[in-house]
């Protein structure tokens, strides 16, 4: 049966054709609550949390993958890098989404940025090991990097296309990163996604051949774990002995079994046979949280769902500012993600600021100022009266969605009956991916409803995605990410202004951002899609909770579900 | 289908050959039962408005996941709707795959079937090759993989991947049963005659094979109603329209059977079984009134001679 | 003789023409294999990485067809079936194939040849007690349970057998998947529990066609004159039963059980889709959804080799029991 979309929320997608230069940066990095401006970070080694639980325990993971382990664990591969990143992979920096892009240093102890941010320096962790037990040092960190230039397959982040970087090199326990242009918005994905592999073992000769397409079935890595052993059922990852952070990983032993469907992925969190879900599921409250005082559930919101509308002049009805601005009031938000959702992903709102995560760039005052603030039907019909429809006269449009996504099916059809209560007669057409992919990308839809996998530690990425007239393509062509082909010169440079603002400038940046969002309602967000996470608090303590969220929680965020493992610990083990 | 109720109701208001075959009809229960279902089901999809007072069964309008009550017969469904008025709508969409699917498939396998017996030769040998090719090419992935890629899943494209695919098996049964018919009397007096071929193969040779026809209708209406709700639960219908199999594909979706609402798994699927039943019914009443060896015996008391063993 | 050369030519037809169109379907369709990578790795790659990973996975989009259609003919016979560009990206589609196929050859292939043979043997049994109990009750309950959906049945166990019960039997998967596979009698245990239901659902819905099919064909052969002569000359019982009447019975069975084999592989694809059990049929569904050519055109291929290979063998079957078509050269 088909699962409902689970996002790698902490997937970050950089635009293909990123081209825009950004000015020169002269700035602090966003970070605000932890230990890290920009530059030095404390060298004190394992500055994570000291060791201060004993050893021992098992953690079983539920995150339905539909499909049998195929036992690989290349990090440069997107199919199998979630098994991979976070449990045997590390990346130099461990920035957290959820805190206001919160650093933890892991594999790097400190950075310092060059002059107009256009070089970095970072400094190598000493004492760490591979799991093999061979030392780790600066080389294995500038021979990954250089590896993703010679395989441009494995530069996931076109780090060296679009980002601009020119040279790695590494000297002594310095590794010093120069780009083309100012890099301080690609720190998230040099620093945090990429897992530095081991230069002796990806060097030899049958690796060396085809890095990209390496199957890597028994990954070394500096990470808390190693594979041992992974079966089509079940992967199943022990405690690393030699791992740098001393006395820890505490649990012992991970098991994640290969589930094929939610329903037994479901019923074996309901029942406490796994305790770390990353699941959607029906019926939360009568399924799962009824069934033990211990199953608690919490999903962070990282990014929009929303209805893409087609502002191509070829397409009169929707490129009407006034049809949409009617769509957007005339949708009950909280109905979407009460029957759509099952309560489970927020109500989005029209600056498509996501809320509470990124709370200090969200303006309720001009959210309600421009009506927005809670649905309004008498407006809506007005609004559509003034371009000359009505429920006698409606409007006639078709949605494309995906074929399998019921969740998304459901919201549609909340959306729908809202719709034709302001004179909308709204079409659903399920396309199979494939079709769906191919139209959105050539601009061939009415309306689209979609939301990008893309997040990052602000809604700059995300809305850069969206709005950035660089992202998009004429009808016809493939637009990488501005599939509505929205084109605002103004909105424009507020995106070229960002990287090099300062942290207060930044928040009012991306605050007129979200004006233009409500002004010209490029796109209509719907619900705010979250990292999918159940917890089982019987034996294992140490979770992320809303009051402390040391990380992106689901299994599937990388390389958090590697952080999550260092906090968790078992009861009965003390 | 509507020849059908005709049926029941005046054996004299059919004048084909074979007329014999409404009186047997009457005396085999399962053709009775079988019919009574059928009937129920066609009143149900034709006017589905005497049954259920909700007027869009698919609209989000009561209460989530609400037990079976006076209100909602069999309860409403994880996203609010009433569970009765989706099955009872549903009927219609069913009903008309099965009906409309299994009549083109049926008129394709006997035009096929019936030319190739009757031109012989090499024509024969290419038709039947192809009928046996298509017979054995496994048709779900093939429809799997065709009803996907045709980006739309509407009705038109489930109809015809039905036709295509389920028309081979009749056509085979056809080419047999003309085979046989071919050197009778009948058949070449009115050859001798004079008649055109086209003639004797539809106003001859067809009305002695009614029966079969009919089996074949019915098998390929069965077939296609199967496939069809197999195809919309696995995901590859129009989960926007309303019938037995979408019904299925939403509750399998929103595990209904594992979240305390198992009836609406239950209902929609039992539908699918009773009008399948219904069919399978029918066509086996007629395979006993074409044979007569098949006719149920009714027990006597007549000594068996005791066959002694030599 | 002329027959095995006849078969067999009908086998390389009809396996040239599924492999054909195995091969165009694909391509006549809406979309290719770059848009499907590229939504794969969330767009994340530039086209030129992405047409390198292509090329690594053994694609050559730009080679005239015509050569494309003899390289992939050629594949398909040596076993390069490439590697896999759906949910399970990089991975060998061999592997995928070899470990999916005993567990569709175990659970469907036997439960479905059990079905057939259980099933012909309570038909000639009902046929011979004409009239009696058994033969009264038997065959509307068959109609019945002939014409339920297979999907349907599975979903009914599970909701007896498995959520009623709280997971007395299990409802998915092959084994638990905290084991591990080995050759102990704990593990050969498990796997017969999970596949308890499945079984008993592709049991209980193909077993009735079967039966039916068979009683009718017996029915008919009993009321031949040479059984009657049989009776005359004073044979047993049973070996008129057997000699005469099951063994011409169950001819037109077998070419029915070889016709049918198409819709058994559908029934298969459901079991295994409601069960969730890793055989061939759920990875062509899986295959379908993610677009993952390589895949599902080697199962597309395996799926008509079966149903070829089972038909030959039925129709030998036929020769050896059914001297006429030896001699004749054809039925």
């Amino acid at each position: 049966m088909r699962r409902t979309k689970t996002i790698a929320a902490a997937v970050v997608s950089l635009s293909l054709l990123a081209a825009a230069c950004t000015s020169a940066t002269k700035k602090a990095t966003s970070s605000s609550a932890a230990n890290n401006p920009s530059g030095s970070v404390s060298t004190q080694p394992g500055s994570t949390a000291k060791a201060s639980h004993k050893q021992g325990g098992t953690v079983t993971i539920v995150n339905v993958q539909g499909q049998t382990w195929s036992c690989q664990f290349n990090p440069f591969n997107p199919a199998v890098y979630a098994e991979s990143l976070g449990f045997v992979y590390e990346p130099l920096v461990f920035v957290n989404l959820l805190n206001n892009a919160a650093e933890t240093p892991m594999l790097a102890s400190s950075y310092t940025w060059g002059p107009d941010k256009k070089s970095i320096t970072f400094t190598i962790r000493d004492g760490v090991k591979w799991s093999d037990g061979q030392p780790f040092s600066a080389d294995d960190v500038a021979f990954t990097f250089n590896l993703m230039k010679r395989v441009p397959a494995t530069d996931l982040y076109s780090l060296w296309t679009g980002a601009g970087l020119q040279t790695v090199t590494a000297t002594g326990n310095k590794v010093l990163l120069s780009f083309a242009k100012p890099a301080q918005p690609y720190f998230w994905y040099f620093a945090d996604q990429v897992g530095i592999v081991p230069q002796h073992i990806w060097t030899t000769a049958a690796v060396a051949a085809h890095p990209d397409t390496w199957a890597d079935a028994n990954p070394v890595g500096t990470g808390p774990f190693k594979v041992s052993p992974c079966g089509p059922n079940n992967i199943q990852y022990v405690a690393n002995p030699n791992y740098w952070q001393a006395g820890k990983p505490y649990i012992q032993k991970i098991v994640y079994p290969g589930y094929l469907d939610n329903g037994p992925g479901n019923r074996d969190l309901a029942g406490g046979k796994g305790q770390w879900g990353s699941q959607f599921i029906p019926n939360i409250k009568q399924f799962y949280l009824s069934k033990s005082p211990d199953n608690h559930t919490w999903s962070p919101p990282v990014t929009n769902v929303e209805i893409f509308p087609n502002l191509d002049p070829s397409h009169p009805q929707t490129s009407k500012l006034a049809v949409r601005q009617a769509i957007s009031m005339a949708i009950d938000r909280n109905k979407v993600s009460q029957i759509g959702e099952d309560g489970q992903q927020p109500p989005a709102n029209q600056t498509g600021i996501i809320l509470p995560t990124f709370n200090m760039y969200y303006d309720a005052s001009a959210v309600a100022a421009a009506g927005y603030d809670k649905p309004n039907v008498d407006k809506a019909k007005s609004l559509m009266a003034s371009a000359g429809y009505s429920p006698s006269n409606p409007l006639k449009l078709t949605i494309i969605t995906i074929t399998g996504y019921t969740d998304w099916d459901a919201s549609l059809a909340v959306i729908k009956q809202n719709l034709a209560s302001i004179g909308i007669d709204l079409t659903v057409q399920d396309l199979a991916q494939q079709t769906f992919n191919s139209r959105l990308y050539t601009g061939d839809f009415d309306l689209a409803y979609y939301g990008e996998p893309t997040s990052g530690p602000s809604p700059y990425y995300e809305l850069r995605q969206i709005l950035y007239s660089k992202n998009t393509a004429p009808i016809g062509k493939s637009a990488s990410t501005n599939y509505e082909r929205y084109i605002n010169p103004a909105v424009d440079a507020l995106f070229d202004q960002y990287p090099s603002a300062d942290s207060a400038t930044q928040v009012s940046l991306i605050k007129q951002i979200g004006q233009a969002m409500l002004n010209d309602v490029p796109i209509i967000p719907t619900t705010e899609s979250v990292d999918w996470f159940q917890y089982n608090t019987k034996d294992i303590a140490g979770w992320p909770t809303p009051a402390d969220p040391y990380a992106q929680p689901a299994a599937f965020n990388f390389p958090d579900a590697g952080q999550v493992l260092l906090h968790l610990y078992s009861k009965s083990a003390q | 289908m509507t020849g059908l109720l005709v049926d029941t109701s005046g054996r004299a208001v059919t004048r084909r050959r074979g007329s014999g075959l409404t009186a047997a009809i009457r005396r085999s229960r399962k053709a009775q039962v079988g019919l009574v279902i059928l009937l129920v089901f066609c009143i149900v999809a034709v006017v589905p408005g005497l049954f259920t007072s909700v007027r869009h069964p698919n609209a989000l309008q009561f209460t989530p996941r609400l037990g079976p009550s006076g209100e909602h017969w069999l309860g409403t469904t994880s996203l609010g709707q009433d569970i009765w008025a989706q099955l009872v709508y549903g009927t219609r969409q069913s009903l008309v795959i099965a009906v409309v699917a299994g009549l083109f498939a049926t008129v394709l396998s006997v035009l096929v079937g019936v030319t190739a017996a009757y031109l012989g030769g090499l024509p024969d040998d290419v038709l039947s090759m192809i009928t046996s090719v298509f017979l054995v090419i496994p048709t779900f992935p093939l429809i799997i993989i065709f009803a996907t890629y045709a980006g739309k899943s509407t009705l038109i494209v489930v109809l015809i991947v039905l036709v295509v695919t389920g028309w081979s098996y009749g056509a085979n049964q056809m080419r047999a049963q003309m085979l046989s018919l071919r050197n009778r009397e009948f058949l070449e007096s009115a050859r001798v005659r004079g008649e055109r071929r086209t003639y004797i193969i539809f106003a001859e040779a067809l009305p002695t094979m009614t029966s079969l026809i009919v089996a074949i209708f019915l098998g390929a209406a069965l077939y296609s109603l199967l496939t069809a709700a197999g195809l919309q639960f696995i995901g590859l219908g129009d989960p926007d329209s309303s019938s037995w199999g979408t019904m299925l594909y939403w509750s399998e979706s929103q595990s209904a059977l594992q979240t305390g609402m198992p009836l609406w798994s239950i209902a929609p699927g039992l539908c699918v079984a009773l009008l399948g039943v219904s069919f399978a019914l029918i066509n086996y009443a007629f395979d006993e009134i074409s044979n007569p060896a098949l006719r149920p015996v009714r027990r006597r008391h007549v000594k068996r001679a005791r066959v002694r063993n030599t | 003789m002329r027959y095995v050369v006849r078969r067999l030519g009908f086998f390389a037809l009809t396996l040239w023409v599924a492999l054909t169109l195995n091969f165009f379907i694909p391509r006549f369709m809406p979309g290719n294999p770059l848009d499907a990578l590229r939504a794969r790795t969330h767009d994340r790659l530039s086209p030129a990485a992405l047409e390198q990973m292509l090329t690594s996975y053994g694609f050559k989009p730009h080679q005239n067809i015509f050569v494309q259609y003899l390289e992939y003919l050629r594949n398909m016979f040596t076993g390069h079936w490439g590697i896999s560009i759906g949910a399970t990206l990089g991975e060998p589609v061999s592997t995928i194939v070899w470990q999916a196929l005993p567990w569709t050859l175990g659970l469907v292939g036997v439960t479905t040849v059990l079905a057939f043979l259980l099933g012909s043997l309570i038909g000639v049994v009902a046929a011979w007690r004409r009239g009696g109990r058994l033969d009264s009750v038997l065959p509307p309950v068959f109609v019945v349970t002939s014409a339920l959906p297979y999907f349907w049945v599975g979903l009914m166990l599970i909701l007896v057998f498995s959520v009623w019960t709280h997971g007395w039997l299990p409802s998915d998967f092959n084994y638990d998947p905290d084991l591990l596979p080995e050759f102990s009698l704990g593990f050969i245990e498990n796997v017969l529990k999970h596949a308890v239901l499945p079984a008993a659902t592709i049991l209980i819905a193909s077993i009735g066609a079967w039966i039916l099919t068979m009683r009718n064909n017996m029915i008919t052969t009993l009321a031949e004159d040479y059984v009657r002569m049989g009776r005359a000359k004073g044979l047993s019982n049973s070996r008129i039963m057997t000699d005469y009447a099951a063994r011409n019975a169950m001819l037109p069975n077998l070419s029915g059980f070889a016709m049918s084999l198409g819709f058994v592989i559908t029934g298969s694809i459901l079991v295994e889709y409601v069960f969730n059990y890793p055989g061939l049929g759920y990875q062509l569904y899986n295959a379908v959804q993610n677009t993952d050519y390589p895949l599902m055109q080697a199962l597309f291929m395996l799926f008509t080799v079966a149903v070829l290979v089972a038909l030959l063998v039925c129709d030998f079957a036929i020769a050896w029991l059914d001297p006429r078509v030896r001699a004749t050269g054809s039925r």
